[in-house]
């Protein structure tokens, strides 16, 4: 208990400090989340909207290695990220083991899945006569899934919500992939694991009641446009 | 949205061809709806009508063959379609109204006097602020039509529009749809399965079975020479073969007690009550066979035993394939 209140009381002047090293990890743990969070968007509703709509070869497949991949241990994500970017692997020559670049690969794919999965589900709920519907008012295919989007936004905005709860706490594969190299690929998850195997617990409980007020203000703003989505 | 010239072709099907899962939905040689009409494509469920609308709209395309949309812009996109089952986005009334006239560069004051003159003439008026999924069945259909009437398109493709209607609010709105439609200056191709509907309705018939044209033209020629057995039986006549062994089509509620000029025996099977009326169920016999048939009995007139046989006569019966 009396390290909690620690936690609590550095938590607080780590924050009020203005250390710019803890504002640059809370800033590159959003760029990277964020980041991925976004790509995993762009990706994830055009392929979840065809998952909810069409049948095609392999959606049976798909369907279920989508719903396999929501539950993905990130640090065995991690583990196939390196093998494939590391030096020696088939990517190598990319040189981006070690980088931001790479830790945003690695959680755009731990968030895909679930943004897929979520954006499947939401899309699957709305009237099956509705793209018919758009197409015969006059939307073009863009237009459409557009539309549709907006009618989906409640489902869409909780596949958000997940993807984003999901990369922003892990950090089997940052630390894998990201190498938690200091003023470069260090997170938020991969300091508190630092800090903790120097024996720094304080520290490490400050940086960790940091992670969880900066995803529950994130989760605040989309839980308050959910809301008023579903006005 | 200027009229359409005399006699021309709205909609040509040239050899067009639909199947699903190898089984044929469509199959249409050559059919075509003429611009300015109200085309009514009649027939039971599964004989192709909504593929029909679903391929004039372009939400499918024929495995073979050609489908021609003139309209007046030339493109698919002048066409309005309003389906059987009201689909609506969230929003109000007005806004699913106003999202057609958007997604085809109409705005302000041009779409907000569509919306309402669309709105007026379908009932619903009132109704233009309330939230579209709290809408009624009978009032979702109204606006349902109104949201593809507002577009103004050429074509206006109507998918059994009364469907959700009790039998009483039917009827109201039967009337007024009829109104309605011959205000609109478009072609319209309608579809349903109700004989009172499409009798009403259209100025034009198709009737249809299995994928299949069975006869189409305007709607009193269809009516008054059905060309086959099968067409005559979808449009109502009860079909007899007389002793001169011609086909004749009899038409529903024709038959009359006593001899006349076309005069058939009738064998009495039952008598059932329809409200205050009595309805004698039995068998119109010929020499050529026998069919089912029903009669009203006059008012005091006694109710004859089953078994009992009886000279009926039918007025305006027509000779099917002359």
């Amino acid at each position: 208990m009396r390290d909690l209140v620690a936690a609590f009381a550095q938590a607080f002047r780590l924050l009020a400090s203005g250390n710019p090293g803890l504002y640059a990890i809370m800033a590159r743990t959003l760029l990277v989340s964020g980041t991925a969070t976004l790509l995993a968007l762009v990706a994830g509703v055009p392929l979840g909207y065809l998952l909810a709509r069409r049948r095609f070869a392999g959606h049976t497949l798909l369907l279920g290695l989508v719903n396999t991949g929501m539950g993905l241990p990130p640090v065995v994500v991690g583990l196939f990220v390196w093998l494939v970017l590391a030096r020696s692997g088939p990517l190598g020559s990319l040189d981006l083991i070690y980088t931001r670049q790479a830790m945003v690969i690695a959680q755009l794919i731990i968030a895909l899945p679930l943004i897929v999965g979520f954006t499947t589900t939401s899309i699957r709920a709305l009237p099956e006569r509705l793209p018919d519907l758009l197409r015969t008012l006059g939307a073009g295919r863009w237009r459409t899934l557009w539309l549709l989007a907006g009618e989906a936004r409640l489902g869409l905005l909780a596949a958000v919500m997940a993807g984003f709860g999901a990369i922003i706490s892990e950090v089997g594969a940052s630390m894998t992939v990201g190498g938690n190299l200091e003023h470069s690929t260090r997170v938020l998850t991969t300091a508190i694991v630092t800090e903790t195997s120097r024996g720094e617990v304080p520290l490490a409980l400050a940086l960790g009641l940091i992670l969880l007020a900066l995803a529950f203000a994130v989760n605040l703003v989309l839980t308050w446009a959910q809301a008023r989505g579903s006005r | 949205m200027s009229g359409p010239a005399p006699g021309a072709v709205a909609i040509a099907f040239d050899g067009v061809r639909f199947t699903r899962e190898r089984r044929t939905i469509l199959d249409l040689p050559r059919l075509d709806l003429p611009a300015g009409a109200i085309t009514v494509l009649f027939g039971p469920n599964g004989a192709g009508k909504t593929t029909i609308l679903r391929l004039i709209s372009g939400l499918e395309s024929p495995d073979a063959g050609v489908i021609r949309v003139a309209a007046s812009s030339g493109a698919r996109s002048d066409v309005a379609y309003a389906f059987q089952e009201p689909v609506f986005l969230r929003g109000s009334v007005r806004a699913n109204l106003a999202l057609g006239l958007t997604l085809r560069h109409v705005s302000g004051d041009e779409a907000a006097a569509r919306i309402q003159a669309a709105a007026r003439d379908c009932g619903i008026g009132h109704l233009l602020d309330r939230e579209a999924h709290t809408l009624s069945a009978g009032e979702a259909q109204r606006a349902n039509l109104a949201r593809a009437l507002a577009l103004r398109a050429s074509i206006t493709l109507l998918d059994e529009p009364l469907a959700a209607f009790d039998r009483v609010g039917r009827g109201a709105f039967l009337e007024e749809l009829a109104t309605l439609l011959r205000r609109h200056s478009g072609t319209v191709v309608l579809v349903t399965h109700d004989r009172e509907e499409a009798f009403r309705l259209g100025d034009r018939i198709v009737v249809l079975a299995a994928g299949r044209v069975l006869a189409h033209g305007p709607l009193q020629e269809v009516l008054r020479r059905p060309p086959d057995r099968a067409t005559a039986e979808l449009l109502g006549y009860t079909v007899v073969i007389d002793d001169a062994g011609r086909l004749l089509g009899v038409p529903p509620g024709a038959l009359r007690l006593g001899a006349d000029a076309v005069t058939f025996r009738f064998v009495v099977e039952k008598v059932v009550e329809v409200g205050l009326e009595e309805r004698v169920r039995g068998r119109i016999v010929t020499r050529s066979g026998e069919v089912t048939g029903e009669l009203s009995l006059p008012a005091g007139m006694p109710v004859p035993e089953a078994g009992a046989t009886l000279d009926v006569s039918a007025v305006g019966c027509v000779f099917i394939g002359a």
